[in-house]
């Protein structure tokens, strides 16, 4: 809203209008530069469950590959996922109404829950509430296993033996609409599809509809479920390490010895706040995003142009966006995954993209632990970033022993660092196309 | 300086024509896309009927050697997109200069490759798996081909928020427009015949077995479409500058969620969402005389949508056309908002309103203008075009007149 040409009278208080039919979006092609602070983090990966969990496994340098147990790998080359193997939804949702949903909905409820508890925003979102609040959520695939469960039975027993209420499942938006059914969110729901950035590009959603509406709170981030389908499928074109014959699974971001990535799940979910609306409410401010760029790479065809063009238009429109110099950024959050073309990709972006003076800046890849979590990834990362800004702490890429010559930066091998974090870029990129980046800051 | 979003471009894949000026004359004509469904055995359904497209030849829009790699939603996707910039008169050099973003809805995506790896599957266990299948299927597919067929630069994304996503696409090139991130924007919604949609609203018995008759007293269900819907949206000084044809302006956009039922449409929900998108647009009720209903002809959804409209414009309800196209193409999922955005720019053009087809018997629950059987001439001042998306999504986008 156009809080002083609006006129309506409502002031940044964190009081709502009595009258709902005064609400009063910005004028168009009235563009206001709202700051946009992050006060709630919920997060689920295979290394642990809520925020202290996952930032205490990414200091230690914790990995959360482990032998999949969620489907039969026997017959294949890979066997191991950073599966969440102790996820059990009910302690965090109760008991009740999850029959009916799948392990996507259910990563990205329990993580939207989290972010709700941390970010201590009641919910269900109450009535005066809801209409200045919405959801914004990254996946791509929507759950894969619904959709094909779903149409399975279908084929084996006929079209009536399936059950009606798994249907609504097969929507990619399903697990996005849930989050509003579940916790009473009703200002808009939208669910963003870019392949790897879908989580930094909800983000990035988020921030529009905050910036040009009167939203004031936007519940955003990405969720991916570890799914036998797309499992094998990645395995069977060889994208999986340990696919081909011959490599050993191993997880090893910019490592010379990387043949692949490894699978990982889990939901990683931020509540997004309007500064003003937060401070008026004394919320915790975790960070504040400064500037987010995206620039579509059509050179990365399935697998990352290693020009790097886009990439490195990405990183240089978000840093022009955050009116950030190169010098500025104290760690970058990297996308790689183990894949020989996205770490090249990412090393030689970032080099373009930031200058050889800047080449000391340590860039490392959580990914390195909790593995590719395809359209959580981008949110996963911003998930670590903040604990970065936190703790002024650079994380390690773990499995880290054997340099390549092709990948040449500082990577934060192993073990974690002490460093004066102030801003982060967070990089997020995908062999299909997309390459977004954001670049967020400490608040102050 | 205000950035005003035009749209000056638009490209049609439907069962009653591919490009605007088939579709549109079939469109007036009442003319219904409806037929046996052929493209899987459906002896095992209880209804057998659907809005495929037959002539659809994706060697028209995409080389030979590289149609193997596009599913269908994409294939319509391009099309499409192509036949918007051709009707916009922009050539492929001057799209790829500049910031085009991309946006595009869905409802399935490409869920054609699931259906494919799970016909293998069941046919020959489940160990046989699907190389190239499953890396077509992701559906940010549909807006990565579109963007590196037409060599656009600029944000490039899918929205699958179902059936709202058409709208919710074209809110969001919208708003990169206005922003001034970006010069243009490819906007719509596109999906192929699903099998699994077709299986689905077969068991909720939400199918009409012959044909879509919204609004009417004995409707039957809703009939599963496919096709694809693309805008080109542009800024109005751009367009005025190289002289562009300006079908409508978009004046802005609602969203709301009902979050309340996955399927069941709620009155409050609707309410909100027109109420939102005429405020929000800045529009007077009185000006509204068109609207594109989301109409599919389920006895829930068109009872809702009445009820949600004449509560948001009472009396004067009366004097708005409100039609389905639903009617002729059946339920075309993500692209069903985007085809019925491009009926409101044509409609707002040529003065014409598009009938609501099959209607005999009015309903109580219904008594509104559904410009029954027959195309309406009518000059057509701000037209509202509405979508309601499984999960309680719903969309609204205002469009207006450019005189």
């Amino acid at each position: 809203m156009d809080r002083e040409a609006g006129g309506e009278g409502e002031t940044i208080t964190g009081t709502v209008p009595s009258e709902r039919s005064e609400r009063v979006d910005c004028p168009i092609g009235k563009y206001m530069n709202k700051r946009i602070v992050i006060t709630g983090i919920g997060v689920l990966a295979s290394t642990g469950i809520g925020k202290e969990a996952f930032w205490g496994a990414l200091k230690e340098g914790t990995s959360g590959m482990k032998p999949v147990t969620l489907f039969d790998t026997s017959n294949l080359g890979s066997h191991l996922a950073g599966e969440i193997s102790d996820f059990d939804p009910k302690e965090i949702l109760g008991n009740k109404g999850l029959r009916n949903l799948d392990r996507t909905t259910l990563l990205v409820l329990c993580a939207s829950k989290l972010a709700l508890d941390d970010a201590k925003i009641e919910a269900p979102i109450s009535e005066e509430d809801t209409d200045y609040f919405g959801v914004s959520l990254g996946s791509t695939m929507g759950s894969v296993w619904s959709i094909s469960e779903f149409d399975k039975t279908a084929l084996r027993e006929g079209p009536r033996a399936v059950n009606p209420a798994l249907f609504p499942n097969t929507v990619i938006n399903s697990p996005a609409s849930q989050i509003s059914i579940k916790f009473n969110i009703q200002g808009f729901n939208t669910t963003i599809s870019t392949g790897f950035c879908s989580g930094i590009d909800s983000i990035y959603y988020a921030m529009n509809m905050i910036n040009l509406y009167e939203y004031n709170t936007v519940l955003s981030g990405g969720v991916e479920e570890l799914c036998e389908q797309t499992y094998k499928g990645f395995h069977k074109i060889g994208n999986l390490s340990g696919s081909k014959a011959g490599n050993e699974e191993i997880n090893c971001p910019f490592d010379k010895r990387r043949n692949g990535l490894m699978f990982g799940e889990g939901g990683s979910i931020f509540i997004l706040e309007e500064l003003e609306h937060a401070k008026a409410r004394n919320a915790h401010i975790y960070g504040e995003i400064l500037g987010y760029g995206t620039s579509f790479d059509p050179k990365s065809n399935n697998i990352c142009s290693p020009k790097a063009e886009g990439a490195t238009e990405a990183i240089k429109l978000a840093l022009e966006d955050a009116e950030t110099s190169p010098e500025e950024i104290d760690y970058i959050a990297a996308t790689a995954n183990s894949t020989l073309d996205c770490d090249i990709m990412e090393t030689r972006a970032v080099k373009n993209a930031l200058g050889k003076k800047t080449e000391g800046i340590p860039i490392s890849s959580i990914k390195s632990m909790i593995g590719e979590t395809f359209s959580a990834s981008g949110a996963m990362n911003l998930a670590g970033s903040l604990c970065s800004l936190q703790e002024n702490l650079l994380l390690p890429t773990i499995n880290y022993e054997k340099r390549d010559r092709r990948c040449d930066l500082d990577y934060v091998s192993n073990e974690a660092r002490e460093a004066k974090i102030n801003k982060v870029l967070v990089n997020s990129f995908s062999p299909t196309g997309a390459n977004s980046a954001l670049v967020i800051g400490r608040y102050e | 300086m205000q950035r005003r979003v035009v749209v000056t471009g638009l490209g049609v894949v439907s069962s009653i024509g591919i490009g605007k000026e088939t579709f549109w004359k079939n469109l007036i004509s009442g003319k219904s896309g409806i037929s046996e469904v052929t493209s899987f055995d459906t002896s095992k359904y209880e209804v057998h009927r659907g809005g495929e497209i037959r002539f659809f030849d994706p060697t028209d829009y995409i080389p030979r050697k590289k149609i193997k790699g596009i599913a269908r939603a994409s294939q319509f996707a391009i099309a499409a997109s192509k036949l918007a910039l051709d009707d916009a008169v922009l050539s492929k050099e001057v799209i790829s200069k500049g910031n085009t973003t991309v946006a595009i809805g869905t409802t399935m995506g490409e869920g054609g490759m699931i259906e494919e790896i799970d016909r293998h599957w069941s046919k020959r266990g489940e160990d046989d798996v699907w190389g190239i299948t499953i890396s077509k299927y992701p559906c940010n597919a549909i807006s990565d081909n579109v963007t590196r067929a037409l060599g656009t630069k600029g944000t490039s994304c899918v929205v699958p928020t179902a059936c709202a996503a058409g709208n919710y696409s074209i809110g969001f090139g919208f708003d990169m427009i206005r922003q001034g991130v970006a010069d243009r924007a490819l906007v719509g919604g596109a999906d192929p015949f699903s099998r699994i949609g077709f299986t689905g609203f077969g068991r909720l018995y939400a199918m009409s077995p012959d044909v879509c008759r919204p609004f009417d007293k004995n409707r039957k269900g809703m009939m599963v479409g496919e096709g694809a819907g693309i805008l080109l949206l542009e800024e109005l000084e751009s367009a005025k500058a190289r002289g562009a044809t300006i079908y409508a302006e978009v004046l802005g956009y609602g969203l709301s969620c009902d979050a309340q039922h996955m399927t069941a449409p709620q009155v409050v929900g609707i309410t909100k969402v027109i109420e939102r998108a005429i405020k929000i647009s800045g529009v007077n009720k009185a000006d509204v005389s068109y609207i594109c209903a989301h109409g599919t002809g389920t006895p829930a959804n068109d009872k809702t949508e009445c009820e949600a409209i004449k509560t948001v414009f009472g009396e004067a309800t009366s004097k708005i056309s409100i039609s389905s196209i639903k009617s002729m193409l059946g339920h075309t999922m993500g692209a069903a908002s985007a085809i019925e955005a491009i009926a409101c720019c044509l409609a707002v053009k040529n003065g014409i309103v598009p009938p609501t087809i099959n209607f005999e018997e009015a309903d109580p629950v219904c008594d509104i203008d559904c410009v029954p059987n027959k195309a309406k001439e009518k000059q057509v001042k701000v037209a509202l075009n509405n979508s309601l998306a499984f999960g309680g999504n719903n969309a609204c986008v205002v469009l207006k007149g450019y005189v």
